[in-house]
């Protein structure tokens, strides 16, 4: 995705109440996440699922929260979407990355982004794809999630390799 | 001073702020010696109650937040405590329950007695507090009335097998009345 609409994406999404953005860094979404540094309203963890208790604290404290991620993340995160997430019903909205969507990626995403969309359904967690043409569309469904305490995830493809 | 003792000292002093109890005998025991709606009983996601309590502390800056932990929990979630450490929320006390086990799962010995985990905590900018009586350990809270968190209280305790009934109130009750508790405080 195009660093100027990752940069809307983000406006948007603070434009529509959601206030935190907590996670762990990735480069397939740097320009959004270096949007939400400038405002101050980016906080980094130590690991995926510190932040998705961070994000669940700020929630219960009615303040809205993004989750950002790599898919490695993701996968470090399933028993925490699990147990704490989906068992308290708790409006997260991830934003993870979807490393290994390019064949010709680096080996150690290969298998995770095989098994991604695969992991996301078994997790019954509602999920798109969001891209340059949807990205508006895909905000309002996120949006409408989070406001019926339902988590959902944005999944934003790595189409380049470096 | 076993946890059930140490909590009940607890309770009276935190009263009806927020307490984030984590898995296992914590909460269980939390729910035995007092139940009250703005305790949030974190049934799963071991290690996580100090981030969650981050969560709520960021966002209720002007009240009190408790921390209910234990060895094993925190030492699954040491990188809390840096984050904990950069964020520095006045308003947060982390208490932690130090029993060298993982008496919820059988009583497996843990490595909180091999380190030092208040010396984590002052390295991230916690003031700490190390009790192994129930004197002192009503004399810190009493202390850290006045003071400005992060703060950390390292209380050892004794590993006996007395089991606490599991918690009755369904996830989402748990969460309803947690959330209710935090606009009223």
């Amino acid at each position: 995705m195009k660093e100027d609409i990752q940069r809307k994406l983000f406006d948007h999404l603070l434009k529509n109440k959601i206030s935190n953005f907590v996670g762990v860094p990735d480069s397939t979404m740097k320009y959004f996440i270096d949007q939400g540094l400038k405002k101050k309203k980016v906080l980094i963890t130590t690991r995926e699922e510190e932040a998705i208790g961070i994000a669940t604290g700020m929630s219960l404290s009615d303040s809205k929260s993004l989750v950002f991620m790599q898919n490695a993340g993701f996968a470090n995160s399933l028993s925490t979407i699990t147990s704490l997430v989906q068992l308290y019903h708790i409006p997260i909205i991830f934003l993870v990355g979807w490393r290994g969507y390019l064949s010709g990626d680096a080996p150690e995403h290969k298998k995770i982004g095989e098994i991604q969309p695969d992991l996301i359904k078994i997790l019954k967690l509602p999920s798109k794809v969001i891209t340059e043409k949807n990205w508006k569309n895909v905000c309002l469904w996120a949006i409408k999630k989070n406001q019926n305490n339902t988590a959902c995830a944005l999944i934003i493809r790595r189409e380049f390799l470096d | 001073m076993i946890r059930k003792e140490a909590m009940e000292i607890a309770v009276k002093e935190i009263g009806e702020y927020p307490i984030i109890s984590a898995n296992g005998y914590i909460s269980r025991d939390l729910f035995n010696v007092l139940d009250k709606k703005s305790n949030f009983y974190m049934i799963g996601s071991m290690g996580l109650a100090s981030s969650i309590g981050l969560g709520v502390a960021l966002k209720n800056p002007g009240k009190r937040i408790f921390v209910f932990d234990g060895d094993g929990n925190i030492l699954m979630n040491l990188g809390s405590l840096v984050t904990i450490g950069s964020m520095k929320p006045k308003n947060l006390i982390h208490i932690i329950f130090d029993n060298n086990s993982h008496e919820s799962t059988g009583g497996q010995p843990s490595n909180s007695k091999n380190v030092k985990i208040g010396k984590i905590g002052e390295s991230a900018n916690y003031k700490v507090y190390n009790t192994n009586t129930k004197l002192g350990f009503k004399q810190v809270l009493k202390k850290i009335k006045n003071n400005s968190g992060p703060i950390m209280i390292i209380v050892k305790i004794k590993a006996k097998k007395i089991v606490s009934q599991r918690i009755t109130h369904r996830p989402i009750k748990i969460r309803d009345r947690f959330m209710k508790s935090l606009e009223k405080i």
